[in-house]
């Protein structure tokens, strides 16, 4: 998803001094514009990405739960900055977007710390044992407040659950259609959380940190 | 929707948003604001609660601000630290220190904050690292010395949070202090020893991340 209008000279000038991304990443995003321009917009982009690896490395975290894989640029970048032990399970429901991302996972040195899942996220995760040290959540948009009730009991006591979308182009200023009113719900949902402390960053469209109350 | 209005409008969202501060916290801040008149100074909710993840993200033990201002950082940072968490701070005008000063005596967390008082330059050369956290926010054109003072004091994997990176709005440095930020943040951009994502979230945060 593309920055907000007032945002983006500066989004663009923060991307610009941000360590770039690495080149295998580049090109998976390059392709993903090129093979599906209609669903591009579904990228987190670098910018997001670098801000998840960031929080991964910080955190020293090594397991990692992401909900919406897309063609993998998110989940790859995750998991390089995984040890070589970490693992990240991804849900996704399209079977075109898995084998995409799955044709660049084979060519990284990280693409083993990676495990698929196919079909409806929701199901997937409550079948999963044990707990996440990072979520992240980049799927369907009426189902968020359900990812996010999901996640929280399979949060890490210090883990960070990381949401991205939560401004929806701007739209939830006026929410209307059906993705800008459920985004919307979402973020109230977080706020009014008492199990959870929550920041809402300004970042392209928008992204929300999410941690447990000591 | 124009775009001084629309940043306007979108940072007011996020903030309401965010999880407020502790009560003590917000207070400082308020009375900050009507006591010193200068109110974009203090780095607000949004940062603060930015700052608490990230010290808490970290495990951080100890934290060392540049310039504590009012003391509303100090206090929100202290309060993600440990009980045997540490954070000393740097600050050269007596009245923000007598000022800070009053609420830390009045928080649990404020135990934790020890403020040495004058030009922070000289008070990092009597310091002891490693540090897990450096938190900078002075006065710009000390940026670029105050990185490469406290660069060696930080734990490997430990963090700089830079406040105020897009200061004079930087990519159009038209604020007399906007050319001191654009050179700080190429320098930083060119450093070797860091990984760093900048993050354009009100004046803008750089966070460095020593390799």
């Amino acid at each position: 998803m593309d920055a907000i209008d007032p945002i983006k000279p500066l989004d663009d000038y923060a991307a610009a001094h941000t360590t770039p991304i690495d080149p295998l990443i580049q090109e998976l995003i390059a392709e993903t514009h090129a093979e599906l321009p209609e669903r591009a917009g579904m990228l987190s982009g670098p910018l997001v990405g670098s801000v998840l690896q960031f929080l991964i490395a910080t955190s020293d975290a090594k397991r990692v739960l992401e909900i919406g894989m897309f063609t993998g640029a998110s989940a790859l970048m995750m998991a390089a900055a995984l040890p070589d032990d970490g693992e990240l399970i991804t849900c996704d429901i399209s079977a075109r977007h898995i084998a995409f991302g799955k044709r660049y996972f084979e060519r990284s040195p990280h693409g083993h710390k990676i495990t698929v899942l196919e079909g409806g996220a929701l199901e997937n995760i409550k079948q999963l044992d044990g707990t996440f040290d990072f979520v992240f959540i980049d799927a369907d948009k009426p189902n968020y407040t359900n990812y996010y009730d999901a996640a929280v009991p399979k949060l890490a006591p210090n883990g960070i659950i990381a949401v991205d979308n939560v401004l929806w182009s701007g739209e939830v200023l006026d929410p209307k259609e059906e993705n800008a009113l459920a985004i919307t719900s979402f973020n109230e949902h977080v706020q009014n959380d008492p199990r959870t402390i929550n920041v809402m960053l300004t970042v392209r469209d928008g992204l929300m940190l999410i941690r447990r109350k000591a | 929707m124009g775009t001084k209005a629309g940043l306007r409008r979108i940072g007011s969202y996020a903030a309401e948003q965010t999880t407020p501060p502790s009560a003590l916290a917000q207070q400082l801040y308020r009375d900050s604001v009507s006591t010193f008149h200068e109110p974009r100074i203090s780095c607000g909710r949004v940062k603060g609660m930015l700052l608490q993840t990230l010290v808490a993200a970290l495990r951080a033990k100890r934290v060392l601000e540049i310039g504590m201002y009012a003391g509303f950082s100090a206090l929100m940072m202290a309060e993600a630290l440990p009980d045997d968490g540490e954070l000393i701070t740097c600050e050269i005008d007596h009245e923000k220190i007598a000022f800070g000063q009053q609420y830390f005596t009045r928080s649990p967390h404020g135990h934790k904050i020890t403020v040495r008082e004058g030009p922070a330059s000289e008070t990092i050369k009597t310091l002891q690292g490693p540090f897990d956290f450096v938190f900078l926010d002075a006065e710009k054109t000390g940026y670029l010395a105050y990185y490469e003072a406290t660069l060696p004091l930080i734990a490997q994997g430990g963090l700089i949070a830079v406040d105020d990176v897009l200061f004079g709005s930087v990519p159009e440095p038209k604020h007399d202090r906007g050319p001191d930020m654009v050179a700080f943040n190429e320098h930083v951009r060119n450093d070797d020893r860091v990984s760093q994502v900048m993050l354009a979230v009100h004046s803008g945060l750089t966070i460095i991340r020593k390799l």
